[in-house]
Protein backbone atom coordinates (compact mmCIF):
# COMPACT_ATOMS: atom_id res chain seq x y z
CA UNK A 1 0.00 0.00 0.00
CA UNK A 2 1.26 3.47 -0.86
CA UNK A 3 1.64 6.35 1.59
CA UNK A 4 -1.34 7.24 3.74
CA UNK A 5 -2.39 10.74 2.71
CA UNK A 6 -3.96 13.44 4.83
CA UNK A 7 -6.90 15.48 3.52
CA UNK A 8 -4.73 18.47 2.70
CA UNK A 9 -2.19 16.31 0.88
CA UNK A 10 -5.01 14.80 -1.17
CA UNK A 11 -6.30 18.29 -2.01
CA UNK A 12 -2.84 19.34 -3.22
CA UNK A 13 -2.27 16.17 -5.27
CA UNK A 14 -5.72 16.43 -6.88
CA UNK A 15 -5.06 20.10 -7.67
CA UNK A 16 -1.87 19.04 -9.46
CA UNK A 17 -3.87 16.39 -11.33
CA UNK A 18 -6.57 18.86 -12.39
CA UNK A 19 -4.18 21.61 -13.45
CA UNK A 20 -2.08 19.25 -15.57
CA UNK A 21 0.61 21.30 -17.35
CA UNK A 22 -0.32 24.49 -15.44
CA UNK A 23 0.36 23.06 -11.98
CA UNK A 24 2.71 25.55 -10.33
CA UNK A 25 2.66 26.91 -6.77
CA UNK A 26 0.28 29.86 -7.13
CA UNK A 27 -2.18 27.98 -9.39
CA UNK A 28 -2.19 25.00 -7.01
CA UNK A 29 -2.87 27.34 -4.09
CA UNK A 30 -5.86 28.88 -5.90
CA UNK A 31 -7.24 25.47 -6.82
CA UNK A 32 -6.85 24.14 -3.26
CA UNK A 33 -8.53 27.27 -1.82
CA UNK A 34 -11.43 26.90 -4.24
CA UNK A 35 -11.92 23.20 -3.53
CA UNK A 36 -11.59 23.45 0.25
CA UNK A 37 -13.60 26.69 0.25
CA UNK A 38 -11.32 28.36 2.78
CA UNK A 39 -8.31 30.61 2.95
CA UNK A 40 -5.07 28.64 2.75
CA UNK A 41 -1.62 30.01 3.61
CA UNK A 42 0.82 29.87 0.68
CA UNK A 43 3.42 28.47 3.08
CA UNK A 44 1.20 25.48 3.85
CA UNK A 45 0.92 24.60 0.15
CA UNK A 46 4.66 25.07 -0.47
CA UNK A 47 5.55 22.91 2.55
CA UNK A 48 3.13 20.19 1.39
CA UNK A 49 4.45 20.24 -2.18
CA UNK A 50 7.98 19.93 -0.80
CA UNK A 51 6.97 16.99 1.41
CA UNK A 52 5.11 15.21 -1.40
CA UNK A 53 8.10 15.63 -3.68
CA UNK A 54 10.38 14.17 -1.00
CA UNK A 55 7.99 11.21 -0.73
CA UNK A 56 8.40 10.77 -4.51
CA UNK A 57 4.67 11.29 -5.13
CA UNK A 58 5.40 14.38 -7.24
CA UNK A 59 8.20 15.55 -9.45
CA UNK A 60 8.98 19.13 -10.46
CA UNK A 61 10.71 21.14 -13.15
CA UNK A 62 11.45 24.82 -13.55
CA UNK A 63 9.50 26.93 -16.05
CA UNK A 64 9.88 30.50 -17.15
CA UNK A 65 9.11 33.67 -15.21
CA UNK A 66 6.51 36.32 -15.99
CA UNK A 67 6.51 40.11 -15.48
CA UNK A 68 3.99 39.88 -12.62
CA UNK A 69 6.53 37.68 -10.79
CA UNK A 70 9.35 40.07 -11.63
CA UNK A 71 10.74 37.39 -13.93
CA UNK A 72 11.13 34.80 -11.19
CA UNK A 73 10.79 31.25 -12.43
CA UNK A 74 7.84 28.97 -11.72
CA UNK A 75 8.17 25.44 -10.42
CA UNK A 76 5.77 23.09 -12.22
CA UNK A 77 4.68 19.85 -10.57
CA UNK A 78 3.64 16.53 -12.07
CA UNK A 79 2.02 13.54 -10.42
CA UNK A 80 4.20 10.41 -10.34
CA UNK A 81 2.83 6.82 -10.47
CA UNK A 82 3.34 6.52 -6.68
CA UNK A 83 1.18 9.66 -6.26
CA UNK A 84 -1.60 8.14 -8.37
CA UNK A 85 -1.43 4.95 -6.28
CA UNK A 86 -1.56 6.97 -3.05
CA UNK A 87 -4.64 8.87 -4.27
CA UNK A 88 -6.35 5.65 -5.34
CA UNK A 89 -5.64 4.09 -1.94
CA UNK A 90 -6.94 7.17 -0.12
CA UNK A 91 -10.17 7.15 -2.15
CA UNK A 92 -10.61 3.39 -1.68
CA UNK A 93 -10.16 3.77 2.08
CA UNK A 94 -12.84 6.49 2.25
CA UNK A 95 -15.23 4.48 0.06
CA UNK A 96 -14.63 1.46 2.29
CA UNK A 97 -15.39 3.43 5.45
CA UNK A 98 -18.62 4.82 3.96
CA UNK A 99 -19.83 1.67 2.24
CA UNK A 100 -23.38 0.73 3.24
CA UNK A 101 -24.22 4.26 4.45
CA UNK A 102 -26.29 6.82 2.59
CA UNK A 103 -24.78 10.26 2.24
CA UNK A 104 -25.64 12.86 3.47
CA UNK A 105 -26.47 11.37 6.86
CA UNK A 106 -29.95 12.37 7.89
CA UNK A 107 -30.57 10.75 11.24
CA UNK A 108 -28.24 10.32 14.19
CA UNK A 109 -29.46 8.03 16.93
CA UNK A 110 -27.66 8.47 20.24
CA UNK A 111 -26.68 5.28 22.04
CA UNK A 112 -26.40 4.82 25.80
CA UNK B 1 3.79 49.90 -2.13
CA UNK B 2 3.38 51.67 -5.51
CA UNK B 3 -0.04 52.39 -7.01
CA UNK B 4 0.19 50.26 -10.15
CA UNK B 5 -1.07 46.73 -9.44
CA UNK B 6 1.35 44.85 -11.67
CA UNK B 7 4.42 46.71 -10.45
CA UNK B 8 3.54 47.01 -6.76
CA UNK B 9 6.23 45.76 -4.41
CA UNK B 10 5.76 44.40 -0.92
CA UNK B 11 8.01 45.82 1.81
CA UNK B 12 11.56 45.15 0.63
CA UNK B 13 12.74 44.16 4.11
CA UNK B 14 10.01 41.50 4.34
CA UNK B 15 10.94 40.15 0.91
CA UNK B 16 14.59 40.04 1.91
CA UNK B 17 13.71 38.12 5.10
CA UNK B 18 11.63 35.64 3.11
CA UNK B 19 14.40 35.04 0.57
CA UNK B 20 16.88 34.65 3.42
CA UNK B 21 14.73 31.90 4.97
CA UNK B 22 14.25 29.90 1.78
CA UNK B 23 16.67 27.34 0.40
CA UNK B 24 18.46 28.32 -2.83
CA UNK B 25 16.21 25.82 -4.63
CA UNK B 26 13.02 27.62 -3.53
CA UNK B 27 14.26 31.20 -3.35
CA UNK B 28 12.93 32.37 -6.71
CA UNK B 29 10.00 30.01 -7.13
CA UNK B 30 8.39 30.55 -3.71
CA UNK B 31 9.07 34.28 -3.51
CA UNK B 32 7.79 34.54 -7.10
CA UNK B 33 4.55 32.73 -6.18
CA UNK B 34 4.04 35.06 -3.24
CA UNK B 35 4.79 38.17 -5.32
CA UNK B 36 2.36 36.97 -8.01
CA UNK B 37 -0.38 36.48 -5.43
CA UNK B 38 0.41 39.84 -3.84
CA UNK B 39 0.14 41.69 -7.17
CA UNK B 40 -2.69 39.66 -8.72
CA UNK B 41 -5.17 39.32 -5.90
CA UNK B 42 -4.02 40.89 -2.63
CA UNK B 43 -3.27 44.46 -3.75
CA UNK B 44 -6.56 44.75 -5.71
CA UNK B 45 -8.62 43.45 -2.78
CA UNK B 46 -6.80 44.77 0.30
CA UNK B 47 -5.22 47.96 -1.08
CA UNK B 48 -3.07 49.49 1.65
CA UNK B 49 -3.53 46.37 3.77
CA UNK B 50 -1.62 44.28 1.21
CA UNK B 51 1.73 44.99 2.84
CA UNK B 52 0.40 43.72 6.16
CA UNK B 53 -0.75 40.52 4.43
CA UNK B 54 2.70 40.01 2.96
CA UNK B 55 4.43 40.57 6.30
CA UNK B 56 2.06 38.03 7.91
CA UNK B 57 2.95 35.43 5.26
CA UNK B 58 6.66 35.96 5.91
CA UNK B 59 6.03 35.65 9.67
CA UNK B 60 4.26 32.34 9.00
CA UNK B 61 7.24 31.07 7.02
CA UNK B 62 9.51 32.05 9.91
CA UNK B 63 7.18 30.41 12.45
CA UNK B 64 7.21 27.18 10.41
CA UNK B 65 10.99 27.12 10.64
CA UNK B 66 11.13 27.87 14.37
CA UNK B 67 8.05 26.47 16.12
CA UNK B 68 9.39 22.97 16.80
CA UNK B 69 12.59 24.30 18.33
CA UNK B 70 10.66 26.95 20.26
CA UNK B 71 8.29 24.29 21.62
CA UNK B 72 11.30 22.28 22.77
CA UNK B 73 12.79 25.33 24.51
CA UNK B 74 9.46 26.02 26.23
CA UNK B 75 9.17 22.36 27.30
CA UNK B 76 12.69 22.37 28.76
CA UNK B 77 12.00 25.52 30.80
CA UNK B 78 8.62 24.36 32.05
CA UNK B 79 10.08 20.96 33.01
CA UNK B 80 12.82 22.73 34.97
CA UNK B 81 10.19 24.90 36.69
CA UNK B 82 8.17 21.81 37.62
CA UNK B 83 11.24 20.08 39.07
CA UNK B 84 12.20 23.18 41.05
CA UNK B 85 8.71 23.72 42.41
CA UNK B 86 7.67 20.09 43.06
CA UNK B 87 11.02 18.47 43.84
CA UNK B 88 13.16 21.37 45.13
CA UNK B 89 16.90 21.14 45.70
CA UNK B 90 19.20 23.52 47.57
CA UNK B 91 21.00 25.92 45.26
CA UNK B 92 24.28 27.48 46.45
CA UNK B 93 25.30 30.83 45.00
CA UNK B 94 28.32 30.43 42.74
CA UNK B 95 27.94 26.67 42.40
CA UNK B 96 26.33 25.26 39.26
CA UNK B 97 23.88 22.54 40.26
CA UNK B 98 23.66 19.55 37.86
CA UNK B 99 20.01 20.42 37.28
CA UNK B 100 20.97 23.91 36.06
CA UNK B 101 23.80 22.52 33.96
CA UNK B 102 21.57 19.97 32.24
CA UNK B 103 18.96 22.62 31.45
CA UNK B 104 21.58 25.04 30.10
CA UNK B 105 23.19 22.41 27.88
CA UNK B 106 19.79 21.24 26.63
CA UNK B 107 18.83 24.83 25.72
CA UNK B 108 22.14 25.52 24.00
CA UNK B 109 21.91 22.26 22.06
CA UNK B 110 18.38 23.13 20.94
CA UNK B 111 19.38 26.56 19.67
CA UNK B 112 22.50 25.22 18.00
CA UNK B 113 20.61 22.39 16.29
CA UNK B 114 17.74 24.61 15.14
CA UNK B 115 20.03 27.27 13.72
CA UNK B 116 22.50 24.75 12.33
CA UNK B 117 19.75 22.93 10.47
CA UNK B 118 18.39 26.22 9.08
CA UNK B 119 21.86 27.35 7.93
CA UNK B 120 22.39 23.96 6.31
CA UNK B 121 19.03 24.06 4.53
CA UNK B 122 19.12 27.69 3.42
CA UNK B 123 22.86 28.12 2.98
CA UNK B 124 22.52 31.39 4.88
CA UNK B 125 24.05 32.32 8.23
CA UNK B 126 21.62 35.24 8.61
CA UNK B 127 18.62 32.94 8.42
CA UNK B 128 20.14 30.83 11.22
CA UNK B 129 20.20 33.91 13.46
CA UNK B 130 16.64 34.75 12.45
CA UNK B 131 15.45 31.27 13.41
CA UNK B 132 17.40 31.49 16.70
CA UNK B 133 15.66 34.78 17.52
CA UNK B 134 12.20 33.40 16.62
CA UNK B 135 12.93 30.24 18.65
CA UNK B 136 13.90 32.35 21.67
CA UNK B 137 10.80 34.55 21.44
CA UNK B 138 8.39 31.66 20.90
CA UNK B 139 10.08 29.43 23.47
CA UNK B 140 10.11 32.28 26.01
CA UNK B 141 6.41 32.98 25.45
CA UNK B 142 5.60 29.28 25.88
CA UNK B 143 7.71 29.12 29.02
CA UNK B 144 5.90 32.08 30.57
CA UNK B 145 2.50 30.63 29.63
CA UNK B 146 3.50 27.24 31.05
CA UNK B 147 4.79 28.77 34.27
CA UNK B 148 1.57 30.73 34.77
CA UNK B 149 -0.46 27.55 34.15
CA UNK B 150 1.63 25.56 36.64
CA UNK B 151 1.30 28.37 39.14
CA UNK B 152 -2.46 28.31 38.76
CA UNK B 153 -2.46 24.59 39.59
CA UNK B 154 0.21 24.51 42.32
CA UNK B 155 0.38 27.64 44.47
CA UNK B 156 0.45 26.33 48.04
CA UNK B 157 2.96 27.93 50.48
CA UNK B 158 5.47 25.04 50.17
CA UNK B 159 5.56 25.35 46.39
CA UNK B 160 5.92 29.14 46.55
CA UNK B 161 8.79 28.73 49.03
CA UNK B 162 10.45 26.24 46.68
CA UNK B 163 10.11 28.66 43.77
CA UNK B 164 11.58 31.49 45.86
CA UNK B 165 14.55 29.26 46.71
CA UNK B 166 15.25 28.51 43.04
CA UNK B 167 15.55 32.11 41.86
CA UNK B 168 12.08 33.47 42.40
CA UNK B 169 8.94 33.85 40.38
CA UNK B 170 10.20 36.86 38.43
CA UNK B 171 13.12 34.83 37.11
CA UNK B 172 10.80 32.04 35.94
CA UNK B 173 8.21 34.39 34.46
CA UNK B 174 10.36 36.85 32.53
CA UNK B 175 14.00 36.70 33.66
CA UNK B 176 14.89 33.43 31.92
CA UNK B 177 12.61 34.03 28.89
CA UNK B 178 14.36 37.37 28.26
CA UNK B 179 17.76 35.77 28.76
CA UNK B 180 16.89 33.34 25.99
CA UNK B 181 17.44 36.02 23.35
CA UNK B 182 21.20 36.51 23.91
CA UNK B 183 21.71 32.80 24.71
CA UNK B 184 19.81 31.86 21.56
CA UNK B 185 21.69 34.31 19.35
CA UNK B 186 25.12 33.24 20.64
CA UNK B 187 24.55 29.48 20.49
CA UNK B 188 22.48 29.90 17.34
CA UNK B 189 25.44 31.69 15.74
CA UNK B 190 27.69 28.76 16.65
CA UNK B 191 25.15 26.33 15.18
CA UNK B 192 24.77 28.54 12.12
CA UNK B 193 28.52 28.52 11.47
CA UNK B 194 28.55 24.72 11.80
CA UNK B 195 25.58 24.41 9.43
CA UNK B 196 27.20 26.69 6.88
CA UNK B 197 30.44 24.72 7.08
CA UNK B 198 28.64 21.42 6.48
CA UNK B 199 26.76 23.06 3.62
CA UNK B 200 29.96 24.52 2.13
CA UNK B 201 31.84 21.23 2.35
CA UNK B 202 29.23 19.86 0.00
CA UNK B 203 26.95 17.58 1.96
CA UNK B 204 23.93 19.45 0.71
CA UNK B 205 24.01 19.18 -3.07
CA UNK B 206 20.63 17.47 -3.27
CA UNK B 207 18.59 20.54 -2.34
CA UNK B 208 20.07 22.61 -5.16
CA UNK B 209 18.58 22.53 -8.62
CA UNK B 210 20.45 20.30 -11.01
Amino acid sequence: MADVLGTFEQAVLIAVLRLQADAYGRAILKEVQARLDRDVAPGAVHATLDRLEQKALLSSRLGSGTPVRAGRVRRYYRLLPAGVRALNDARAAVDNIWSGLQWPLVKVRSIG
Amino acid sequence: MTTSRSTAWPPRWAESLLRLLLSPRDRDTVSGDLLEQYRDSIVPTLGDGADGWYVRQVARYLFRKAWRWGALVGAILVTRYLFDSLAPVHYTRGVVHPRSAIMSYALMATFACGSGWQAYRSGSFGSALLVALATALFGGALSTAGTVTCLAVWHDPDTLRAIAGSGGLSEALWGVPLLLVPIGLITGAAGGIAGRLVDAIGFNGSRREA
